[in-house]
């Protein structure tokens, strides 16, 4: 079962029916509805102080109230008094206004001064980057509403001050990343929405129209001005089939995706220079990953598969095909699953890997995908073991039962077939997109490429390698 | 961010090869000094990492194996894309593993030019009796390119790597003159890149820099220098 994490957005019970709806395109809600839920949590929580008009037009609204209560206790005889009441009652609102409003110049001319000042600072510190472009200038504003946003509250340089008393503190970092993150003032977080809802509204067009959203409908879109990626520029050379349409209906939607997650981040190490280490860093952009993907990530998934659609189907073939095939039959080597099922608690092999396998769709955070596929090939590696184990009981092993890719992909294969989840081929796709690119060559890079070199080789399988030749790089 | 102080690379290396050639034993024993050993990372050889200094300058690779059965030939791309370099071994006693490589280099040079450093590698020296590669072997032992080894007596492995580490930390720099040179380096987004695992972590931040420039070099302007020229015959 799914359990997102208390802070993050996928709480929603909006998000929990996208998740149960895996079959039909589930109903996507207009933007609207979609921002108001991202901020529906933090609108009751933080409730600012009143400008001075909206002060003084509360005042004035109590004299209205006390007015009228004189009014209607006084004799009908009275009807200077009642006269001289109103008009007292006039001078005085109009005051309450006069001052509130000399008030709120001078206290804005104040902000602006305060906003110019701390615009310098912010020049200040990126003076030394040399030229400026549209993206540095954009940092350079959003780093004066942090410093402003640090001098209206208190809790950062409480964080701040801690985490210097303690600097390599994990549940301090993971707290102050947490915090932050619930702070919906916070121009962090402001941007953060901001990209979601750009995103968003890009995507419920497409994702909206259900089934019969066919390519044509994104064909023609004006591409120019559009931040075009090192991503999609390699997927057209990757696969010649499906570019056309992920190219042109989402390079301006995802186009610049990934790189949101690193543009917050190097804003939370601007306003907290004591989160710049390393594993902080690690940390902070994994926490900001999972609450911007959070909500986006199954309207993002609904344009892969509609991308995506034919190698699904090609999947699903070869899964129907060879559901209850042997190992053997996608080159499992013999010695490396059990022949006869007596004394193994699985009613088939690599069981524990499939189980695993298939809890990658209920997560809504790359980060957690990746690691749940990093885990499923991990648990080959322990099954493999245990099968060897068993076989040669005697003779104490002088090797690793896996002895390389070769060993692993051919498993690796079975258990992507095994795991009757046509969807993981799409999931796949959108994670390289997605993933952070520092991961794309460690063991979790190795383990995505392997995962998907499986998946390929599966949709390969029932038209006897046919499809594969398409997949190859022209 | 940071900038300054020790530099370091990471690189992707592809290990390419038919099943027993002996790809993991060679990279094992690099890696591990090991030639058979059951206690290895979790991934079983599958993906093993290095971190080593070479005049001064931390690299750290990435060594990626690839199934080697004809069933997955066609997965090899998917591997093989945005590689630093290719390890492609064969079996001195094994003709057809040989021919196999000969193959490869040619797809790898269609596919990515001369983006990557190859190096052939003539594996199992140590059944020297019993070898099928003798020709070849003769024309190409002192190229640059090909190399021999025995991952069995640890003969030769530590050349090939060094060599190819000095061969690709070459085409990086290259490719960073490049960038320079054409003024593209104002720009450099402010990705993370490659997440190096290190004791330091300003270090760590340069080393993301440069494999980002990398990857735009190899995507936006479609120029290299080519540096290496793979002196291996092709047919």
């Amino acid at each position: 079962d799914v359990s997102p994490k208390a802070t993050s957005p996928s709480n929603s019970p909006h998000h929990r029916e996208l998740l149960e709806g895996a079959e039909e395109p589930p109903p996507f809600v207009p933007p609207e509805v979609f921002q108001r839920l991202q901020t529906a949590e933090s609108q009751d929580t933080s409730r600012k102080a009143l400008t001075p008009i909206e002060e003084a037009s509360r005042v004035n609204q109590r004299l209205k109230a006390k007015y009228e209560a004189r009014l209607a206790r006084l004799a009908p005889g009275q009807a200077c008094q009642k006269t001289s009441l109103s008009l007292s009652l006039q001078r005085q609102m109009m005051e309450n206004l006069i001052i509130a409003q000399a008030r709120q110049d001078a206290l804005q001319r104040k902000m602006e001064e305060r906003r110019l000042r701390l615009q310098e600072e912010a020049n200040r510190r990126f003076a030394a980057s040399g030229t400026t472009t549209a993206e540095e200038r954009e940092q350079r504003v959003i780093y004066a509403n942090i410093l402003e946003y640090e001098q209206d509250h208190d809790w950062p340089k409480q964080w701040k001050a801690n985490l210097k008393k303690s600097p390599d503190d994990p549940t301090l970092v993971s707290g102050l990343v947490s915090y932050l993150l619930s702070c919906p003032d916070h121009p962090v977080m402001t941007l953060l929405r901001k990209h979601q809802y750009r995103v968003y509204n890009h995507l419920y067009p497409i994702i909206s129209k259900g089934r019969l959203g066919s390519p044509q409908l994104h064909q023609g879109r004006p591409q120019t001005g559009f931040p075009s990626t090192f991503s999609i520029a390699y997927r057209n050379r990757a696969e010649p089939v499906s570019c056309g349409l992920l190219s042109r209906c989402s390079v301006l939607t995802y186009g610049s995706l990934p790189v949101v997650p690193d543009q917050l981040l190097s804003l939370c190490l601007l306003s907290f220079e004591c989160l710049n280490t390393a594993n902080s860093k690690d940390l902070c952009v994994a926490s900001i990953e999972e609450a911007f993907f959070a909500p986006l990530w199954s309207p993002l998934l609904v344009l892969f598969r509609k991308v995506y659609k034919d190698r699904e189907q090609a999947f699903e073939c070869s899964m129907k095909r060879y559901r209850d095939a042997s190992p053997e039959v996608v080159g499992v080597p013999l010695k490396l699953f059990p022949q006869d099922a007596s004394g193994q608690q699985c009613s088939y092999p690599y069981q524990s890997a499939v189980q695993e396998l298939k809890l990658l769709c209920n997560d809504c955070c790359p980060q957690r995908k990746l690691e749940c596929i990093v885990r499923t090939l991990r648990n080959i590696c322990v099954c493999a073991e245990d099968y060897r184990c068993h076989q040669e009981v005697d003779s104490p092993p002088k090797s690793a039962a896996i002895s390389g890719a070769d060993d692993l992909l051919p498993i690796l294969s079975y258990v992507a077939l095994r795991c009757d989840c046509p969807q993981l081929v799409s999931e796949c796709a959108a994670l390289e997109e997605f993933i952070h690119e520092g991961y794309l060559i460690g063991e979790e890079g190795y383990c995505l490429t392997s995962m998907q070199s499986a998946l390929a080789y599966v949709e390969s399988l029932h038209t006897g390698g046919a499809l594969l030749c398409t997949a190859k790089l022209t | 961010m940071a900038s300054g102080g020790g530099r370091s690379s990471s690189f992707k290396v592809v290990l390419l090869g038919e099943g027993c050639v002996g790809k993991t034993s060679v990279v094992l024993r690099y890696c591990e000094n090991k030639f058979n050993d059951k206690h290895i990372t979790t991934l079983q050889a599958s993906f093993l990492t290095k971190k080593l200094n070479i005049t001064g300058k931390r690299v750290n690779l990435a060594i990626w194996d690839t199934a080697g059965q004809e069933r997955f030939h066609a997965l090899g791309p998917i591997y093989y894309r945005d590689s630093n370099g290719a390890i492609l071994v064969y079996d001195v006693t094994d003709e057809d593993s040989f021919l196999k490589v000969k193959n490869w280099v040619k797809e790898l040079r269609k596919m990515l030019g001369n983006d990557i450093c190859l190096c052939i590698v003539g594996n199992k020296i140590d059944l020297d009796k019993e070898r099928h590669v003798a020709e070849e072997e003769a024309e190409s032992r002192w190229e640059p390119g090909h190399y021999h080894t025995s991952a069995k007596l640890n003969k030769g492995i530590e050349e090939l790597f060094l060599d190819l580490c000095k061969r690709m930390m070459e085409t990086a720099q290259a490719d960073e003159r490049l960038l320079k040179g054409s003024g593209a380096g104002q720009s450099v987004p402010s990705r993370r890149g490659v997440q190096i695992v290190d004791d330091e972590p300003q270090a760590a931040a340069a080393g993301g820099l440069l494999f980002i420039w990398l990857t735009h070099t190899r995507t936006r302007t479609h120029t290299r220098i080519h540096t290496i020229i793979m002196p291996f015959p092709l047919n």
